[in-house]
């Protein structure tokens, strides 16, 4: 999965504009696909490729926010670039809200563009990257028995073998044979890993209520 | 239209100004310097219409000179120029072998002629007389050309009787004073006034058929005068017949060469008629030589008069509907200019779209130069698209430079069609940033309208926006606004061409406002759009109208005649 190159998928209905942005980031070395509506798109998108969408925010039929959302709904996460003709304060604290990564009016500078667009594309592949270490880690949880993951949950919050065998009510020396044989199977040799890879697999805190 | 207003702020309005701007002294010298010649020079032409051997003439134009010389001026120079004309006086009379006593006597009384006509009319009219308006040419008539004479010719009479000049009593020379004194007012000094206002480019940037027809005007006026006045008088009883056949000329001058062209014409008679008399020829034959005189000036002062005064109000008549025109003009196209300020946003977009292809597709040709990877195909298809792009920013100036341009209206043959077309394309930056979504569906083989095409893209662009605004509170996937042109039979052919919108509609009791002026149903309008709409396309001689039926939006049609009907 993670090994498939990222593209950049353009959505602008106005051809010449389509094929220049086309030709710009192939020649500052992108993968590119295009597409003339947001419709086509919707219709032919890749899926949940790596990648990140450049797309104008006003076309007629759907605005390129209607593509966001229609995005966050059908669980596609990669990270959209606007585009604008024209500097619509509302359109953009909208985009921005709804997660854009960036909002560029035209005409704009390559820099700009290719600025935007690798921010976009390196925020997808963290995103992706997280997510497989989640699985990995996820998976190898999976194979502790009970016991191993009360001594795992303990470990984290660090506690000591003492304590653990206490609240567990067992001998010190058999906390110890668990942990090493936890630590063998979650494949992590400092307890410091442990507890990174530990807080990965946590969900994250409530998100704050928007103002 | 601009240079002409320039260059009218520019020209001095002829002998009104010139002078007057300089120095005290020097500034005043060349008007004195003028008056003085013109003094000599009307004497002059007073002696050669006198009614021998009679020292009065028939027309006395020395004073009428005078009083348009003080009108003209400001008061503080109206000593300077008495001043100027009394060396002219002296030379002009003392040759003619007057007592000195007399001579001066005569200064006094022309003076005051021209002091109180001059003095009483600048009491009602403050600064220089122009007689452009009927306020101006009443307060003139009757103050400078009827109570000045009257008055001065009582100081007049009693000085020649004073000093013993002539054997005539009285209140004889005090009646041939007046009438003779009265026609110089009427005529005389009309036209140094009407000739002093006029604007010296409007003459020189005259078209020659204007030339031609003044040329016209002024052979067969002077023609018929002739002929009138100067031949030998055939038969009595046709001489009251005869005394309008002049008329027709005057009219002619008044409706079309306004207040100067009317008193050059009225001069061109008084002249010819005084010439025919003083000679002994044509209709004024009275018992004695005063009477013929008396005849002749009353005849002449009762033509030019309403001459003048038919002059003054069809001029000032013109101005009015000039202005209002004017206005008219000035209002359209700010409003049009408020439109476009609106559109702004989208226009902007339509812009920043080629743009935005024309760098894009730059900066890639250079980084696939600088690879030297570039495949010349690639780069051949993209300077074809930077042309593109290039050419489509350039349309959407040229369109709207249209649209902002000032200036008169100008009917020509247009393709509705066409005219849809270019105010979507103004529009489409528009429609898109607002989500409408345009449904055009245009009629094969229309007639041609005449219409001003500026003008009618106007009403267009009118409609169309205000359709887009009725549909700002339909869900956007929703917003359509369908445009249809269609001949449709009335007589012999006419364009319809309809706007409708899928908005909430009007309602009868707004509608019945709906092309007042001011009334708007926006939170910002101005409420001018409508009302300036449907008065284009009245001057169209068209027809615009809205129907709405609720819940189904707005539909919005105008019907304009086809060429072909024109002028039916």
């Amino acid at each position: 999965m993670s090994s498939a190159r990222a593209c950049v998928s353009v959505i602008d209905d106005d051809a010449l504009v389509l094929r220049s942005l086309d030709r710009l980031l192939q020649s500052r070395g992108f993968d590119v696909r295009t597409y003339s509506s947001p419709r086509t798109f919707l219709e032919q998108r890749e899926g949940d490729s790596p990648g990140c969408i450049v797309v104008d925010l006003s076309m007629p039929g759907l605005s390129g926010l209607e593509v966001q959302q229609a995005l966050a709904g059908a669980a596609d996460r990669r990270p959209v670039v606007f585009i604008s003709g024209r500097c619509s304060v509302e359109a953009s604290v909208q985009a921005m809200k709804a997660g854009a990564v960036d909002f560029l009016t035209k005409p704009f500078d390559e820099t700009e563009l290719v600025e935007a667009v690798r921010a976009a594309i390196e925020k997808d592949r963290a995103s992706r990257e997280g997510l497989a270490e989640r699985a990995t880690i996820n998976l190898r949880l999976a194979t502790l028995t009970p016991r191993e993951r009360d001594v795992l949950g303990r470990v984290v919050t660090g506690k000591l073998n003492k304590q653990i065998a206490a609240e567990l009510g067992t001998a010190e020396k058999t906390v110890k044979v668990h942990r090493a044989r936890m630590m063998r199977k979650m494949q992590f040799d400092s307890l410091a890993a442990l507890v990174r890879a530990w807080t990965v697999t946590q969900p994250p805190p409530p998100a704050l209520p928007q103002a | 239209m601009d240079s002409h207003s320039a260059s009218s702020a520019g020209a001095s309005p002829g002998l009104t100004h010139w002078g007057w701007q300089f120095g005290p002294v020097a500034g005043w010298a060349a008007p004195a310097l003028l008056v003085a010649v013109g003094y000599y020079l009307a004497a002059r032409v007073g002696f050669a219409f006198t009614l021998q051997p009679y020292p009065i003439s028939t027309l006395w134009p020395p004073n009428a000179l005078l009083l348009a010389a003080l009108l003209l001026a400001p008061t503080r120079a109206w000593w300077w120029l008495l001043a100027a004309a009394l060396p002219a006086h002296l030379l002009v009379e003392l040759q003619s072998g007057v007592p000195v006593a007399m001579v001066l006597g005569w200064f006094v009384s022309n003076c005051s002629e021209a002091l109180i006509g001059a003095g009483l009319v600048r009491a009602f009219v403050p600064g220089p007389l122009r007689l452009d308006s009927l306020r101006n040419a009443g307060v003139f008539l009757f103050g400078a050309a009827f109570i000045a004479p009257l008055v001065s010719s009582f100081l007049d009479a009693a000085l020649v009787s004073l000093i013993g000049w002539g054997e005539r009593g009285y209140w004889d020379l005090l009646r041939t004073r007046i009438f003779s004194n009265t026609l110089a007012g009427l005529t005389v000094a009309p036209l140094i006034l009407t000739w002093a206002s006029i604007e010296v480019s409007r003459l020189r940037t005259a078209r020659l058929v204007r030339y031609g027809e003044a040329a016209a005007l002024f052979a067969g006026l002077l023609t018929t005068c002739m002929v009138v006045f100067d031949l030998p008088q055939i038969d009595p009883h046709t001489a009251p017949a005869l005394f309008y056949a002049p008329l027709p000329f005057l009219v002619w001058a008044a409706l079309r060469f306004g207040p100067a062209g009317t008193a050059s014409a009225i001069a061109v008679m008084v002249v010819a008629t005084i010439f025919g008399t003083v000679n002994g020829l044509g209709p004024f034959a009275g018992s004695t030589p005063q009477e013929t005189a008396r005849e002749m000036q009353l005849f002449l002062s009762a033509v030019a008069v309403p001459m003048l005064l038919l002059a003054v109000v069809l001029d000032e008549r013109a101005r009015v509907e000039l202005d209002a025109r004017e206005q008219r003009l000035q209002l359209t196209h700010l409003s049009r200019v408020a439109m476009l300020g609106e559109l702004s946003g989208g226009i902007a977009h339509e812009l920043n779209q080629p743009l935005t292809a024309i760098l894009s597709n730059a900066q890639a040709a250079q980084h696939l130069i600088a690879d030297k990877s570039a495949d010349p195909e690639i780069l051949v298809e993209i300077l074809r698209d930077i042309i593109a792009a290039d050419q489509r920013a350039g349309e959407v100036i040229r369109r709207l430079r249209t649209l902002f341009k000032r200036g008169e209206t100008q009917f020509e043959a247009l393709d509705a069609n066409e005219l849809v077309h270019e105010v979507l394309g103004i529009v489409h930056g528009d429609l898109v940033t607002r989500s409408v979504e345009v449904a055009p569906e245009l009629a094969a083989a229309l007639p041609k309208i005449h219409g001003d095409r500026v003008e009618l893209e106007q009403v267009m662009l009118n409609l169309v926006m205000n359709a887009c605004d009725a549909m700002a509170g339909v869900a956007p996937e929703r917003r359509r606004l369908s445009v249809r042109t269609r001949a449709v039979d009335v007589a012999d052919g006419a364009v319809q061409i309809s706007f409708a919108d899928c908005g909430p509609g009007f309602t009868p009791e707004q509608y019945a406002r709906l092309f007042e002026p001011f009334y708007t149903t926006k939170p910002r309008g101005l409420g001018l759009g409508l009302s300036i709409s449907s008065a284009i396309i009245r001057s169209h001689r068209g027809r615009l109208w809205g129907s709405s039926s609720p819940g189904k939006g707005a539909s919005f049609h105008m019907v304009l005649p086809s060429l072909s009907s024109k002028g039916r």
